[in-house]
């Protein structure tokens, strides 16, 4: 798709289109002369627009939290969803929008227009605290793949090495955060700022070498309990910063404890009790999202305190439902690449894996993953489309809808 | 004097029970008695990773526990290996193995790792975050039968079929081997792999079965 050429543009950008006409006449004339020249109707578009969209994506991810009634059903995640189809309009290179707040944002914010999500979140990359502590990351400028910053090497060997700077938010990459918050606010007002940060446990392999922390479980048992201690207490302080910087909801993700690498007993004796701490700190909308194998966790999970829980393409979910109940917020859990961007699903393939994905009992449809950027883009938006059609057509488990 | 099958069982139950000074301990006696270090390594270690592997399985044991009796297993490895007999005009099979740049992951890997030293092969590890041309480099450097390579995450995934292709056009009888979260059996089909692994549980299980086959072969007199 050429997206200079609005003749070349889908329904469901019109669709985006007409969503951020909501309070802008600007975009609403555009949006009909977008429909005028590919011969559609205008009224009769913005007609079925309007009644897809009652809400700006904004209104409907807050009342979603509050488990209100919905005109749809959200398409939208707590962690990364930028695109390739944002980044090339915007003429940037992948590697050049993690080290910039304004490419940062305007990555963000087109993603989510350009493909008709329901918020915008930053950042994308998993280095900016180990990076603010003081280790260099890569960025593979060079490289011709998609690839994010990582550490290649940790500075720190040991587990009493680690030292938290009181000052973290201004250190490295990390004022590019709330920078970045502010800009997509001023300049997608209309759409809800997601921002996510790691958990204890995930993040002290970001800073340490993980099969030592992994051994250091049985090990060095109390040392492994300071440190995530420690890091709770970064977690606790870095979200609140990016709350107050504007964030309308805020994820706390925990990929590395998953029953596939830690115990579920490990979980509840060493983990749960830390994610709890960090989401009673945080005000709500706050989301809990594992990925890996939940299904012995999913229980305990819910008893950390999110409004809502997130999980991926392992979790069984038509048993978490069973075992949480219809009252509880359920996200998920699309195979990120198997359905918008693997080259051979066709889009029939990826609406029927979203299908499934809906009639397993979520209440919004998220990725179970960072989306990868180099999306199909007639999957990516079909994927949506399906999501508001037959996911909009009737109420979630937890969620009713106006219509 | 413990006997060979004590000590067999002494390096099984070391490896099992993450008891490093056991396995060195069992290990040293295995050679200053003169039993035949290849035994001790296939019947002791192999066999105890073996119930390690099902114990896993079994989710009675998770990563921290696998990575730990892996550590016991290489303390008596270390001892036991520089003892077996090279034999003549015999040349080791060889192994290419590293995870694909833009991951900085490496267990998964390094437990596949733990597999072909197990099985005496010369393994070629490149690390990790390694630019894809250099597993094809490398195994054109050495010929080596089996590519071996891990990806955590989905972006770095998709570098593996570029590379499968570089190697398969230019051999196309290499074994090519991959591991980690993203990779599926779909995945690693698509793609043209011979074998996969989907998670750092999962290597240690494929390990164990391709340990396990040794150790077969080995009982009849094929190795």
């Amino acid at each position: 798709m050429n997206l200079d050429d609005p003749k070349q543009y889908p329904s469901v950008v019109l669709l985006g289109l007409r969503l951020q006409a909501v309070g802008g006449d600007i975009m609403e004339r555009e949006a009909r002369i977008c429909c005028s020249s590919q011969g559609l109707d205008p009224e009769d578009q913005i007609e079925r627009s309007v009644f897809m969209s009652e809400f700006t994506p904004k209104e409907r991810i807050m009342r979603l939290f509050r488990r209100e009634p919905l005109d749809t059903m959200p398409f939208f995640s707590g962690m990364g969803m930028v695109v390739m189809p944002a980044i090339k309009k915007l003429g940037y290179h992948f590697a050049q929008v993690h080290t910039d707040a304004n490419r940062l944002a305007q990555s963000a914010i087109w993603s989510s227009k350009l493909m008709g999500f329901d918020s915008i979140v930053v950042p994308y990359d998993m280095c900016w605290e180990s990076e603010a502590m003081g280790n260099k990351i890569s960025l593979y400028e060079d490289s011709e793949d998609i690839l994010y910053p990582t550490i290649p090497e940790k500075r720190w060997k040991s587990m009493d090495e680690v030292e938290i700077p009181e000052n973290i938010m201004e250190l490295g990459r990390m004022p590019l955060i709330p920078k970045a918050i502010q800009i997509i606010k001023q300049e997608a007002p209309e759409y809800p700022v997601g921002a996510w940060q790691l958990g204890p446990f995930t993040q002290a392999g970001q800073i340490l070498e993980l099969d030592m922390i992994l051994k250091a479980v049985f090990k060095q048992r109390e040392k492994v309990e300071e440190l995530l201690d420690k890091l709770t207490d970064m977690i606790i302080k870095i979200g609140q910063a990016l709350q107050a910087a504007g964030a309308d909801y805020i994820t706390l993700r925990e990929p590395g404890v998953a029953a596939d690498l830690l115990s579920p007993k490990t979980f509840r004796e060493m983990i749960k009790p830390r994610l709890t701490r960090i989401l009673a700190a945080w005000e709500s909308p706050k989301i809990l999202h594992i990925c890996g194998q939940t299904d012995p966790l999913v229980e305990m999970m819910n008893e950390c305190g999110a409004d809502a829980i997130s999980v991926d393409i392992k979790n069984n979910l038509v048993e978490t439902r069973k075992k949480l109940g219809n009252n509880v917020l359920l996200f998920g859990n699309f195979d990120v690449f198997a359905l918008p961007c693997k080259a051979e699903t066709t889009v029939e393939q990826a609406v029927e894996g979203i299908k499934v994905n809906i009639d397993s009992g979520v209440d919004a449809v998220m990725p179970g993953c960072d989306l990868w950027p180099d999306i199909k883009e007639e999957n990516m938006l079909a994927i949506v489309k399906t999501t508001r059609e037959y996911g909009g057509a009737r109420p979630s488990p937890a969620v009713g809808r106006l219509h | 004097m413990a006997s060979k099958e004590e000590l067999l069982k002494a390096l099984s139950d070391g490896v099992v029970n993450y008891n490093e000074d056991q396995v060195r301990e069992a290990a040293q006696a295995v050679v200053d008695n003169g039993h035949d270090p290849l035994e001790a390594i296939m019947d002791g270690l192999a066999h105890g990773m073996e119930i390690v592997g099902g114990l896993y399985e079994r989710n009675e044991y998770f990563v921290p526990e696998v990575l730990m009796c892996a550590d016991a297993l290489y303390a008596g490895l270390g001892i036991l290996r520089p003892h077996v007999p090279k034999k003549e005009g015999e040349s080791k099979a060889q192994v290419v193995i590293g995870s694909v740049q833009g991951d900085v992951h490496d267990i998964g890997k390094n437990l596949v790792k733990m597999m072909f030293d197990v099985a005496g092969f010369t393994v070629h590890d490149l690390g990790r975050d390694v630019p894809l041309e250099n597993f094809v480099k490398e195994q054109l450097r050495t010929d080596a039968e089996i590519v071996a390579m891990s990806a955590m995450m989905t972006t770095t995934m998709l570098g593996m079929r570029k590379v499968i292709q570089m190697i398969k056009e230019k051999n196309p009888n290499v074994a090519i081997m991959l591991g980690g979260a993203p990779v599926t059996k779909d995945v690693a089909k698509l793609f043209g792999a011979d074998g996969y692994a989907e998670s750092a549980g999962n290597a240690v299980e494929e390990a164990i079965k391709m340990i396990a086959r040794l150790r077969e072969m080995r009982a009849a007199g094929q190795v």
